[in-house]
């Protein structure tokens, strides 16, 4: 079950996965020496690298009265130059830097070989700097992305983690076969039980249903007499009406002062005392 | 009476004349583009001084000149002689200025260093090769003797011009 999840959740990504182009630009290839590789350009795991663009920059040093003759190249997997530029600068005086620009045909970088800048003739080259623009496919950033990715399998296989992916043979399964030697045997047990299993069934049905449409009934019934209650009791309180008229106030006030009623203050403290000391006995020690 | 209506007939049949004007139209496209590539800024080394150099903490300005016709034009690029804005001066400033190719896109370039001419604040070249070529110019101005700089905004100009041969 866990293989069949694995395989679907697989299945969703790779159908999820998107292919659009991404741009991009390679350090300076030749900063630590004249000659390198190419296998450093662009991300890892992408599919499609291609080489868009070449732009190199150094700076002669020489006489003028010398000859000398630049090259700037990368090899072509399986010979010859992909991409070459020669400067002639024989004749020609050093110490102005040099910058050139070349747009390449979107070739695949499989095809470039080591790149180097090569020095004929008296002279040498100072500051270089050659740097590539590429575009890829950003498909295969996830080696899971795809099945065709590079790494796909492996990216599988480490996902799964400890989930043994032998062959799985269901016949040599003992509890399968166990299984499937006691159903031939009772197979025909199984065909007589099953009739008298249906007709029984159908008995139960037949009584569920009538229990139930006597339930129905009586529900129904008992809800009927319930409303018809509530609308005799609610009749009486309906029919009921208060007499209008205004309520008018009758208790006046006889000159408008109220003095304090020192007769209730004394009754009052007089049964505070009374609580206080009652409450002050349950404290006393007992003789 | 014949002969009068016949001439009248004649007349009145003519086409009358029309002028007609047809423009010409024509587009130049332009060889030469100036680009500044990096604007300058000047340092103040010293309380009499602004320089654009490096090494008084300025940056040089550079302008790039693009050309798609090969020995056709002349590139000028002239230092300031005086700030286009800045506080109340009271004493004469000093101007220096120099300006040289720092870069090229073709070896055929590498000439233009030796063959410029200077005179004044201008520096003349023969753009003889199609292509791109950076010039940087540096400009310092020392004000009075010794005198410090008031406080406030300093601009200067550099010229460059692009001259049809």
């Amino acid at each position: 079950m866990r293989k069949l999840i694995a395989v679907a959740l697989l299945a969703i990504y790779a159908t999820s996965a998107h292919s659009e182009y991404l741009y991009g630009i390679s350090g300076n290839m030749a900063g630590a020496g004249h000659t390198w590789g190419m296998s450093g350009i662009g991300p890892g795991n992408t599919r499609g690298l291609r080489i868009n663009g070449v732009f190199y920059q150094y700076t002669p040093v020489k006489n003028t009265e010398d000859d000398m003759v630049v090259h700037v190249r990368n090899k072509r997997v399986g010979g010859g130059y992909i991409f070459s530029e020669t400067d002639d600068w024989s004749g020609l005086p050093g110490g102005i830097p040099i910058t050139k620009g070349f747009i390449i045909d979107n070739l695949p970088i499989e095809l470039w070989g080591d790149g180097s800048i090569d020095v004929e003739g008296t002279g040498s080259v100072i500051d270089a700097n050659v740097v590539y623009s590429y575009k890829y496919n950003n498909d295969c950033l996830t080696p899971m992305s795809d099945p065709s990715c590079p790494g796909y399998t492996d990216a599988v296989l480490g996902m799964m983690g400890n989930i043994d992916v032998a062959t799985y043979d269901p016949m040599g399964d003992k509890n399968i076969t166990d299984v499937l030697s006691e159903k031939a045997d009772l197979e025909e047990d199984a065909e007589q039980d099953e009739e008298k299993e249906d007709s029984d069934r159908l008995e139960k049905i037949l009584s569920s249903v009538d229990d139930s449409v006597l339930s129905a009934n009586v529900i129904s019934q008992n809800l009927l007499m319930f409303a018809m209650t509530n609308i005799a009791t609610m009749n009486t309180y309906y029919d009921k009406k208060l007499a209008g008229g205004v309520y008018k106030e009758t208790v006046v006030l006889d000159g408008g002062n109220l003095p304090d009623n020192k007769k209730g203050a004394r009754a009052g403290l007089a049964q505070q005392i009374l609580h206080t000391k009652m409450v002050g006995m349950q404290y006393e020690p007992k003789e | 009476m014949n002969k009068l209506l016949i001439v009248g007939l004649a007349l009145a049949s003519c086409s009358p004349a029309y002028a007609a004007e047809t423009p010409i139209t024509g587009n130049v496209q332009t060889r030469c583009l100036i680009t500044t590539d990096t604007n300058g800024v000047f340092g103040n080394p010293l309380p009499s001084k602004l320089s654009t150099t490096a090494a008084d903490g300025g940056v040089v300005p550079v302008v790039r000149y693009d050309v798609t016709l090969a020995d056709a034009y002349l590139a000028k690029v002239t230092t300031p002689t005086s700030f286009s804005t800045s506080p109340s001066l009271t004493d004469n400033v000093t101007w220096t200025g120099s300006t040289t190719v720092t870069n090229t896109t073709d070896v055929g370039m590498a000439g233009y260093e030796a063959a410029k001419v200077t005179y004044g604040s201008t520096t003349q070249y023969d753009l003889t090769v199609a292509g791109s070529t950076w010039f940087s110019s540096e400009a310092s101005a020392v004000y009075g003797v010794n005198k410090s700089f008031p406080g406030g905004s300093y601009t200067a100009i550099v010229l460059a011009e692009c001259i049809a041969k």
